[in-house]
């Protein structure tokens, strides 16, 4: 069975949107409002609910590799479409107390919309802020890796509408390798702060969208060190194991005293 | 750093607002003793925006945390109460139990998006969520003190039997165990979630959390007329405690922490720990031969507790909105994601 | 171009990722600059200034492609005394009538017209400057004195080199705001783009052609790709970068009054068309391609008349309209304010937002009788009885209104067959999918039915006048339950047939001036050569050009002027860039590219005297559309303006014209100025700041469609105006707040989107600061916002009569403008101050 992935390279980016358009017809998804962030070109904001493609708008007094922008110090700016990392071990999956978010053959992290009874517990779980509650509807939402389309054989709607190829699908495998390539490529060529994201070392293990970015992963409020919450699992039940020993002490010696 | 006399939060301010324009300070700064150094360099974000999403939860979760705590602790109560032969606080405190577990499952539905599938909690058991654990646990819990309530009641009335009694100890140990988990795991529901400012006081809210569920669990029997020197020694400990753990975070001065020391939720949380904290603790050390004392002590413990649990649940919404709580923690990252 | 034509810009991205190079000049920094490899600040309406440095820059270091340009340009032709260059006339060039404001271009020709005393061609008057050459009259460009040293000083050489000596780096640094080094390291980074083994590509857009001496600009452009040897070989050229899906459709079968089909120009009351014979004889030139002239115009009368198009009636040359006048966009517009037009039918536009002026064009719609407006939604255009501006400040009410307005329902492009041209000369057909709902129906059906309903009143009202109407053949098959046309047979007659049996012809080789061809626009002749072939419905990309993909006019060359990818002796300047290519053994041009030349002339075929029409080009001429074959650096005929690009200062400008303090701006151009079209001085202290009008990626011109939809309006919610840090410092502006933009013609209210993106010049030793103003809002949809065509006055450039949106001056303040009539007193109040 494959395991397929997104590879979304920011070098590439025009920061045209498509992608998010595409997600939002394909899946029908409603708009998010009509509010201007005065955020340089991003309306968008966040993912959430119901945005499962949102493109970041980074402006900054930095160099772009060898591009000559600035005029008397360096200005660059960058886009990079971010999407859910569908992460090998996934917060909202662990903490899905139904068994909604499920592992699919495809290895993406999916919520089954008719088992999802919104207790909101996922919303709180995911490191990268990705899943969240649509209060109309009362469940949790994000993307869907389009499974639907995946099972048919078709890639991803944002995929298929990027101009670029900033949005690159296909098996995990071979776009890791693709990554590595081309991070050596653009820092061959002056790309200096060229850099994968993709949290293999951490508890995470690893995302099913990499991404290909151009400075710090906090500058894209990606976590630098994503943690599944899961982690904390044994320091919590142990404190909490004590404190309630503490307490059937505290009870006893209160009837015994 | 000798003759800089305008050592001002302007002078702050503008060598920040430098810092941050430029990406360096001309002048030598200032460091007032204890002040934090203008550190522009590190506050990188996407535009200030938030990196996670705040809890979805509504005011039902705060007051059920509340309840489950009272309701699990009872029952320990009730079990030591029946080993040590107190019939009184035994049956107060299986009747409390089992009213709070009423009402608690209520709470936790209306939170749900979808209520009406709620039994959809029970069609797995994952023990790496507590919030599953929680699900079985007050399912449980609801069913043991419920029998242990019904045994009790029919022995009271005098259909009592060795069967019956059996079964009302059995019930009573399980309500117990299962109440102690019932008030403890609500902690690591928290403790367990990306939220920085639960994450890292994940070992400290199941003793804020545990120590309130007990003295509140004492308060209520207080209130109830239960003016014991059981009640009074479970209260001391608790504000004790409650005490102590104030006294840790305000002294801990950690940025993560900030919520639950600055704006409107640390003054929130602030009132919660001053009411089950000290507020509590002297009266009943100092005034503890009054019933008077007494009670207004149980209030104030009760009072706290509630608050103290709508004031962590508004922390995590407050810290899930600053960026920086989040990189502060993984930064320096030993194991990097970006390589 | 990335924010505009994304899908498109992917192939520069992959170009870039293979090693080109990607400079992009714009006043300000948008997501094309920010893939770029070079960025340089611009002052919005310096351009001519820019690229004329360059020229000087390939004059002065010898960087031009001399075998390419003694070949294949005119350089070496030698100007005839009497002409006289800006240079020598303080700004203008010689033939300027300053009573008439306008120029007698005869004085710009050479060759054999200049023979015996200066030939003034019939002109077609100044009303149309879309058509072939401008619709100059046809010239006998031949037997020219030429120095192919290119060093005789009245050799067009060396007079484009005195022209622009002027244009220095330093004045580029000092007018344009462009750092001198940056400068320079494009120019040295272009002009290495050059010679045998390279070319490079300039694309432009709308900051070029929305000026008051646009096409001089691209002309500009034209003279630096010459000089560099990049025209009709891959990866040169000059790509116009169009603003809608089919807009150059739309000037190819027009929906210009100036021209028909084909670039074929609109006759012209009094000047060309008394006859047929007479209109041939002044458009046709005697030697070039357009000898063929009256084949194509033959042609397209006999598609028109059918049966009544008759050799006897010149085969129906009088029931063609007749210009009379400024019949553009502008013109109409403001006869239409002045109460002078009857009715309009606007389909899919909306100029209550996109027009220039907009205020002044929603008070003329009100003085309509009657109004048809075909669309997909109700636009602004269509609702501005009762939801203008105007009628929020009291200017219009409603019940004053006496303008019927009819609002059909139109069909969108997935639900009607039909073909789009884009901005390569592709024909791409689509195909409809699915009926539209309800009572929408497509441009097709409607212009048919009522085509067909005026065509019955006809027979029944025999007065001459109805004749034309009566003679136009419309027997297109209908199907369907919407008696829906059929397209394909409408792209048939566009291609061309043999009147006799109604053969499809494969080519406008097979057209003829003897009635026995009919053809609808003769530069589409072959997308339809077979029954059953519609060439632009393939989808079947063969090889890298992409041929078998849609069909590029003309016939299917992909690449114009393709002769210059080969040396004058046939063989490719190089293997790297070859594309076609002279076959010695079959005595044909060959190659990887359709040739776009006569197939069998031989590169070394040299002309008998008095030859004719393409016999009279050498087999080394590429430019097969004009007379002399040759590209034209020095342009003898075809623009209202002048033959050599010239820097002039907008009609409105922060700076005079430093290069010709007598000539401020365009002395062609006109401002129609009025009262309610009013312009600032140049400078003024009321309006310090330079803006320009322009596109986001996320809406779709003026709004109409992509303020309706919920996915797109919420993307760009907000009608913003970007703002350099240092202007909001200076007025207090903060990020996210709103501002008034301000000018003489209108005020609008936005939100600040404070940038760095934006940034001040220095211009002539003063800071200059630069807005922009995207122009995508207006009073209907999901999301709202004032127009920014309420700050754009009506101008006029001589040629094409476009409007100028960019560099024009503004005042930008923190707040909200005054609601409702208030706000016209506080831009009379602004005005007011000096």
């Amino acid at each position: 069975m494959r395991t397929s992935a997104f590879l979304t390279d920011a070098s590439v980016c025009i920061g045209c949107k498509a992608c998010e358009v595409a997600c939002k017809e394909w899946n029908h998804i409603p708009d998010d409002g009509f509010e201007w962030t005065g955020q340089s070109y991003d309306n968008t904001h966040a993912l959430g609910a119901s945005t499962w493609r949102h493109v970041l708008f980074l402006e900054e007094k930095k160099p772009m590799g060898p591009q000559l922008a600035g005029i008397e110090e360096p200005f660059r700016w960058q886009f990079l479409s971010d999407v859910c990392k569908h992460c090998e071990n996934a917060g909202c999956l662990e903490a899905c107390p139904t068994g909604a978010i499920v592992r699919t053959e495809l290895k993406s992290v999916f919520v089954q919309q008719d088992v999802c009874n919104g207790c909101g517990y996922c919303v709180v779980s995911c490191p990268f802020g990705v899943v969240d509650k649509n209060h109309e509807v009362g469940t949790a939402f994000k993307c869907t890796f389009c499974y639907d389309r995946q099972r048919d054989g078709l890639m991803p709607a944002c995929a298929k509408a990027c101009p670029t190829r900033s949005i690159r699908f296909g098996e995990w495998e071979e776009l890791r390798q693709e990554a590595q390539v081309r991070v050596k490529e653009l820092q061959d060529r002056g790309y200096n702060d060229a850099q994968i994201y993709d949290p293999t070392g951490s508890s995470v293990g690893g995302t099913h969208a990499i991404f290909l970015i151009l400075g710090q992963p906090e500058a894209y409020n990606l976590p630098p060190a994503p943690e599944v919450p899961t982690i904390h699992m044994k320091s919590a039940w142990g404190a909490a194991l004590f404190s309630a020993l503490v307490v059937v002490l505290v009870v006893f010696l209160a009837f015994a005293l | 750093m000798a003759a800089n006399p305008k050592i001002t939060e302007d002078r702050l301010d503008a060598l920040r607002e430098e810092a941050a324009r430029t990406g360096k300070v001309q002048d030598h700064g200032i460091a007032p003793v204890g002040s934090p150094f203008p550190k522009p360099a590190a506050a990188v974000s996407y535009h200030g925006n938030p990196v996670l999403k705040p809890p979805t939860w509504t005011w039902q979760v705060p007051l059920y945390f509340f309840v489950g705590g009272v309701a699990g602790i009872s029952a320990v109560i009730a079990l030591a109460a029946h080993l040590f032969g107190n019939a009184g606080v035994l049956r107060a405190g299986l009747w409390i139990g089992l009213l709070g577990a009423l009402v608690s499952a209520p709470l936790l539905i209306a939170d749900l998006g979808r209520p009406s599938r709620f039994l959809n909690m029970l069609r797995v058991f994952k023990l790496q969520s507590a919030m599953s654990v929680g699900a079985w646990t007050l399912s449980g819990y609801s069913s043991a003190v419920g029998l242990a309530v019904v045994c009790h009641e029919l022995i009271l009335a005098g259909y009592g039997n060795n069967f019956l009694l059996v079964l009302e100890w059995a019930a009573e140990i399980s309500a117990a165990v299962s109440g102690l988990i019932l008030a403890s795991y609500t902690s690591v529901l928290l403790g367990v979630t990306a939220i920085p400012v639960w994450s890292e006081n994940r070992r400290l809210v199941p003793v804020v959390f545990l120590a309130g569920g007990l003295g509140s669990a004492a308060g209520v029997l207080e209130l109830l007329g239960f003016l014991l020197p059981v009640t009074q020694f479970i209260g001391i400990v608790a504000s004790a405690v409650e005490t102590l753990v104030a006294i840790v975070i305000e002294l801990r001065g950690r940025y993560v922490d900030r919520p639950l020391r600055e704006g409107t939720v640390g003054w929130l949380t602030r009132a919660g720990a001053a009411l089950a904290g000290p507020t509590s603790l002297l009266l009943r050390v100092f005034w503890g031969h009054s019933s008077m004392a007494r009670y207004v002590a149980a209030v104030c413990f009760v009072t706290g507790a509630l608050i103290s649990r709508y004031a962590w649940i508004a922390a995590g919404r407050v810290s899930s909105r600053d960026p920086q709580a989040l990189f502060r923690i993984q930064r320096p990252a030993h194991n990097s994601a970006a390589h | 171009m990335a924010e505009n034509h994304p899908v498109g810009f992917q192939w520069v991205i992959e170009a870039r990722e293979r090693g080109a190079k990607v400079i992009h000049v714009d006043p300000r920094f948008s997501r094309t600059s920010a893939m770029a490899d070079i960025w340089a600040p611009l002052r919005a309406g310096s351009d001519i200034l820019f690229l004329g440095a360059l020229i000087h820059y390939v004059l002065e270091n010898k960087k031009d492609f001399r075998e390419y340009v003694t070949h294949y340009t005119n350089a070496s032709i030698i100007l005839p005394e009497e002409f006289k260059d800006t240079e020598d006339l303080s700004g203008v060039f010689s033939g300027w009538d300053a009573k008439n404001r306008r120029y007698d271009s005869s004085a710009w020709l050479y060759g054999a017209c200049v023979e015996g005393g200066r030939v003034a061609p019939k002109s077609a008057g100044p009303h149309s400057g879309h058509c072939k050459d401008g619709a100059g009259a046809g010239a006998d460009l031949a037997d020219c004195e030429c120095d192919p040293t290119l060093s005789h000083p009245r050799c067009v050489y060396q007079v484009l080199k005195k022209h622009y000596s002027r244009y220095t780096p330093e004045l580029v640094e000092r007018f344009c705001g462009v750092p001198r080094e940056r400068f320079l390291k494009i120019a040295e980074t272009f002009c290495s783009a050059s010679g045998p083994e390279k070319t490079g590509a300039i694309c432009y857009a709308l900051g070029w052609t929305q000026q008051s001496k646009g096409p001089q600009i691209i002309r500009a452009a034209a003279i630096l790709q010459l000089l560099l040897g990049n025209v009709g070989r891959p990866g040169g050229g000059i790509l116009a970068l169009r603003g809608h899906a089919s807009i150059q459709g739309s000037t190819d079968i027009p929906t210009l009054y100036d021209i028909l089909p084909g670039y074929l120009p609109m006759p012209n009351l009094g000047l060309d068309s008394h006859n047929l014979a007479d209109y041939v004889a002044i458009h046709r030139d005697p030697t070039g391609w357009w000898w063929n002239f009256d084949k194509y115009i033959v042609s397209l009368l006999k598609a028109y008349y059918g049966e009544g198009a008759k050799k006897e009636n010149d085969w129906g040359f009088n029931w063609l309209p007749r210009v009379t006048g400024d019949h553009s966009h502008q013109g109409y517009f403001l006869e239409m304010l002045d109460g002078k037009v009857e009715g309009l039918f606007v389909m899919g536009q909306n100029p209550a937002v996109a027009a220039p002026n907009s205020r002044v064009e929603r008070k003329a719609l009100s003085k309509l009788k009657w109004l048809v407006v075909r669309d997909m939604v109700e636009l602004e255009t269509a609702s501005f009885w009762y939801d203008s501006p105007e009628v929020e400040r009291d200017e219009l009410r409603p019940e004053g209104i006496a303008t019927e307005v009819f609002l059909l329902p139109a069909a969108g492009h997935a639900e009607k067959d039909g073909c789009f041209t884009n901005t390569q000369r592709l024909l791409q057909w689509h195909q409809k999918a699915v009926d539209p709902p309800g009572d929408a129906r497509s441009e097709t059906w409607f212009m048919y039915h009522l085509g067909r309903r005026l065509k019955e009143k006809a027979k029944q009202d025999p007065r001459p006048r109805n004749a034309g109407l009566s003679a136009l053949t419309w027997d297109y098959s209908v199907g369907g339950t919407m008696q829906e046309p059929k397209v394909e047979e409408v792209l048939q007659e566009i291609n061309g047939y043999k009147v006799a049996d109604r053969t499809l012809v494969s080519g406008f080789n097979e057209l003829k001036a003897d009635g026995s061809t009919a053809c609808g626009c003769w530069i589409y002749t072959g997308v339809f050569p077979r029954p059953g072939e519609n060439r632009a419905n393939q989808r079947n990309s063969q090889d890298l050009w992409g041929h078998g993909w849609g069909f590029a006019w003309p016939a299917d060359r992909r690449i114009l002027y393709n002769r210059a990818s080969a040396r004058p002796d046939g063989r490719p300047w190089s293997e790297r860039k070859k594309l076609v290519w002279w076959d010695e053994q079959n005595r044909e041009w060959t190659g990887l590219d359709v040739p776009d030349f006569t197939r069998t002339k031989a590169p070394d075929y040299k002309p008998p005297k008095h030859a004719q029409g393409d016999e009279a080009l050498a087999g080394d001429k590429p430019f097969i559309l004009h007379p002399d074959g040759t590209g034209w650096i020095f342009a003898p005929k075809g623009l209202a303006d002048g033959p050599l690009p010239t820097h002039y200062e907008g009609l409105e400008a922060p700076v005079s014209n430093p290069l010709y303090p007598d000539q401020q701006s365009n002395p062609a151009a006109m401002r129609e100025e009025r009262p309610d079209n009013r312009y600032a001085s140049s400078p003024d202290d009321r309006f310090p700041y330079v803006m320009s009008t322009y596109r986001l990626t996320e809406h779709h011109t003026s709004g109409a469609m992509s303020r309706m939809l919920p996915h797109l309006a919420e993307l760009q919610p907000e009608f913003f105006c970007e703002i350099s840090p240092e202007l909001a410092s200076e007025r207090g502006i903060e990020n996210g707040g709103w501002v008034t933009v301000m000018t003489p013609r209108g005020i609008v209210e936005a939100r600040a989107l404070v940038t760095r993106r934006m940034r001040p010049l220095p211009i002539n030793g003063k800071m200059l600061h630069q807005v922009g103003v995207p122009y995508h809002w207006g009073s209907r949809g999901l999301v709202k916002g004032d127009s920014a065509n309420d700050l754009v006055a009506i101008s006029e450039e001589p040629n094409v009569r476009i409007m100028e949106a960019k560099g024009i001056l503004c005042d930008v303040s923190p707040g909200r403008r005054a609601r409702g009539k208030a706000a016209l007193d506080q831009l009379n109040a602004h005005l007011g101050r000096k």
